[in-house]
């Protein structure tokens, strides 16, 4: 396969988004812009400008007409993606770490950090998805992190709860209507920060990414672990891939370690896992530096991966990898097609 | 100095002489192969022209979408993009090398294999110990005790030895394999394989190989009348005609890069003494440059 290279952005990526389409990419960096990227051939549709500082993350609601983002300047925006207009802007007092619309797009939770004797909090803001319409300023509600922060989030299944990934290494669940706090489950190594959380497409489970090195596939109804996947290097980010049972990782050395090694070294590739028999089966090389963000279509035909290095690398997955296939899965299907 | 640097290179294209200003426009034309010709220019940072000739292939490729994702591809380009034309604009968007990815149950086996090879440079190294050229002991040469009482070990035997004295970097006895007096670089000492991870890497020594040397051309030659020869022999990836600046006529000698070396080995075969232009063609692979 022969990646796309976007050279949007100056610095190093942080986020990079599908519409559920996945004909859309957007991407987010530390520089101040948002990019929205054609994903079949590359074309940059445009950028969004406003943000005064770095941007951390971006997300986009289920019909693909609003982007919100969450930067370091402590606002939360939300944008039009069709004319690339900034509609609303909310401060808060703290850098967003990350914003998510749940699964209908009337809600967004944004997930703030903890400085300067705020408690680091998630909140939750309702929206209105017509380019047109007023938001309103109104939080629905604030769940506040007392013990560790929270540095990722996400709305499992039918809303039902806010799922946040913690700085110690801990995953909690909260009920999305009232804010109450469920459960909480070392799921990680102690103190060990979880770098990203992404759901599987009917958001029954996720998968979270950790700098313990290993990304773990989750049960959203009662946090059990599911599966493990083990890497040799902190992961930043891990993904799902829909059509085939893979999960992508991508991680590497941190940032300031990297003038130190040299590529291989570095480990800067992105790693394919099978889903269910945690076996790693493939890695794909190309970034200079870490991988801070990977994310798969929501078509199941290809993935993208931000790096340190500034870059963005959309892959349309060849015929081989959708060939694949473990010998049992073979004869599984074997059985099945004899016995019909 | 100012003079100098705004000449441009001898080896740049051949086109860049004339001064005029204005771009001329882009021309494209259809070959008999199906591909199309397409030659563009602009001015690249420094104020100088730039040709750039590309040949492409069209291949239609139809998919159904839908019609959501049809109506998003007409949207109008904003923010740093609104000037961007139609397609991928070249400053952010390109095309990386081909990467191989194929899953497999047993990748970790493979990969280890590799990592064994690029390992074995280390590995050789890992139990080498410091030896005396002089007496043979575990020491610098420089600390020997004996060091200007005994001459060193081997020396009558390996005659051939460039002279540089004892100070020489040479490697004892026995540690060069290829017997030869000329000085190798470390990095080319022993196995070929382990030589280090560049970026890139390979990509000259894949282009030697393929390369044919073909002399006395006529001076009437061009490069496409060249590439249209040695192209029925297989992929060719560049054709070089030098020539003369100022007169514009080829100057005798050409290189050919095949992508595959079996067929530039077959060029060099058929091509060798064919008549081209009242002129017997002398084609021959190409020396590495030095």
């Amino acid at each position: 396969m022969r990646p796309i290279l976007l050279q949007g952005h100056e610095r190093a990526l942080t986020q990079i988004r599908y519409n559920r389409d996945g004909d859309i990419i957007f991407s987010t960096a530390k520089d101040q812009h948002i990019c929205a990227w054609f994903a079949h051939n590359g074309e940059r549709l445009g950028t969004y400008h406003g943000h005064q500082g770095a941007l951390w993350t971006v997300d986009v609601d289920p019909t693909s007409t609003i982007i919100a983002s969450g930067a370091a300047d402590n606002t939360v925006r939300l944008w039009d993606i069709k004319s690339g207009k900034c509609l609303k802007v909310w401060n808060f007092d703290t850098a967003v770490k990350r914003v998510e619309f749940n699964e209908d797009g009337s809600r967004l939770l944004a997930v703030t950090e903890k400085r300067m004797g705020f408690l680091g909090t998630i909140v939750v803001l309702a929206i209105t998805l017509d380019a047109e319409a007023e938001q309103s300023d109104e939080r629905v509600m604030t769940i506040s992190c007392e013990e560790s922060k929270a540095t990722v989030a996400g709305w499992s299944y039918m809303s039902k709860y806010i799922i946040a990934g913690h700085e110690d290494g801990s995953v909690s669940q909260y009920d999305a209507k009232t804010g109450e706090a469920l459960d909480n489950v070392q799921v990680h190594e102690l103190d060990m920060l979880i770098t990203d959380l992404q759901w599987s497409q009917d958001r029954t489970y996720f998968i979270t990414a950790c700098k313990d090195k290993t990304a773990k596939l989750i049960n959203a109804r009662n946090l059990e672990v599911l599966k493990t996947y083990v890497a040799d290097t902190p992961l930043n980010s891990a993904s799902i891939t829909p059509k085939k049972d893979f999960v992508i990782l991508g991680g590497g050395q941190a940032a300031m370690d990297v003038t130190t090694t040299a590529a291989r070294q570095g480990k800067f590739e992105a790693r394919f896992y099978h889903k269910i028999f945690e076996e790693e089966i493939g890695r794909v090389r190309g970034h200079f530096g870490p991988l801070n963000t990977v994310a798969a279509n929501p078509n199941g035909k290809g993935y993208a991966s931000g790096g340190e290095d500034g870059y963005v690398r959309v892959h349309q997955f060849d015929k081989a990898y959708f060939d694949f296939t473990y010998e049992v899965e073979r004869q599984a299907r074997q059985q099945q097609q004899t016995a019909i | 100095m100012s003079k100098l640097a705004n000449r441009p290179d001898w080896a740049d294209d051949e086109d860049l002489d004339d001064t005029t200003n204005e771009l001329p426009p882009d021309t494209q034309t259809s070959n008999r192969d199906g591909t199309k010709t397409i030659v563009s220019w602009r001015f690249d940072d420094n104020g100088r022209k730039v040709k750039t000739t590309r040949r492409i292939r069209f291949t239609t490729h139809r998919e159904v979408v839908n019609p959501r994702v049809a109506e998003r591809k007409m949207w109008a380009k904003f923010g740093l993009s609104s000037k961007d034309g139609k397609g991928p604009a070249a400053d952010t968007t390109s095309i990386g090398e081909n990467i191989i990815f194929r899953p497999s149950a047993n990748w970790r086996k493979d990969a280890k294999e590799e990592k064994t090879d690029t390992g074995n440079l280390k590995e050789k190294l890992k139990d080498k110990q410091v030896k005396c050229r002089i007496c043979n002991g575990e020491h610098f040469t420089a600390r020997c005790p004996y060091k200007g009482t005994i001459a060193p070990v081997g020396e009558e035997g390996s005659g051939d030895v460039a002279p540089g004295g004892p100070a020489d970097l040479g490697e004892g006895p026995g540690g060069l394999s290829s017997g030869k007096g000329s000085y190798v670089p470390p990095h080319l000492r022993g196995a070929q394989e382990g030589s280090g991870d560049r970026m890139g890497g390979g990509k000259y020594e894949r282009d030697d190989l393929a390369t044919l040397r073909v002399t006395n051309v006529s001076e009437m030659a061009e490069e496409q009348e060249l590439r249209d020869m040695f192209e029925r022999f297989g992929r060719v990836t560049r054709v070089f005609l030098a020539k003369d600046r100022e007169t514009g006529l080829a100057k005798g000698f050409a290189f050919i890069s095949f992508q595959e070396r079996t067929d530039a080995a077959r060029a060099c075969e058929k091509m060798d003494g064919y008549g081209f232009k009242h002129l017997i063609l002398r084609v021959e692979f190409a020396k590495k440059a030095a």
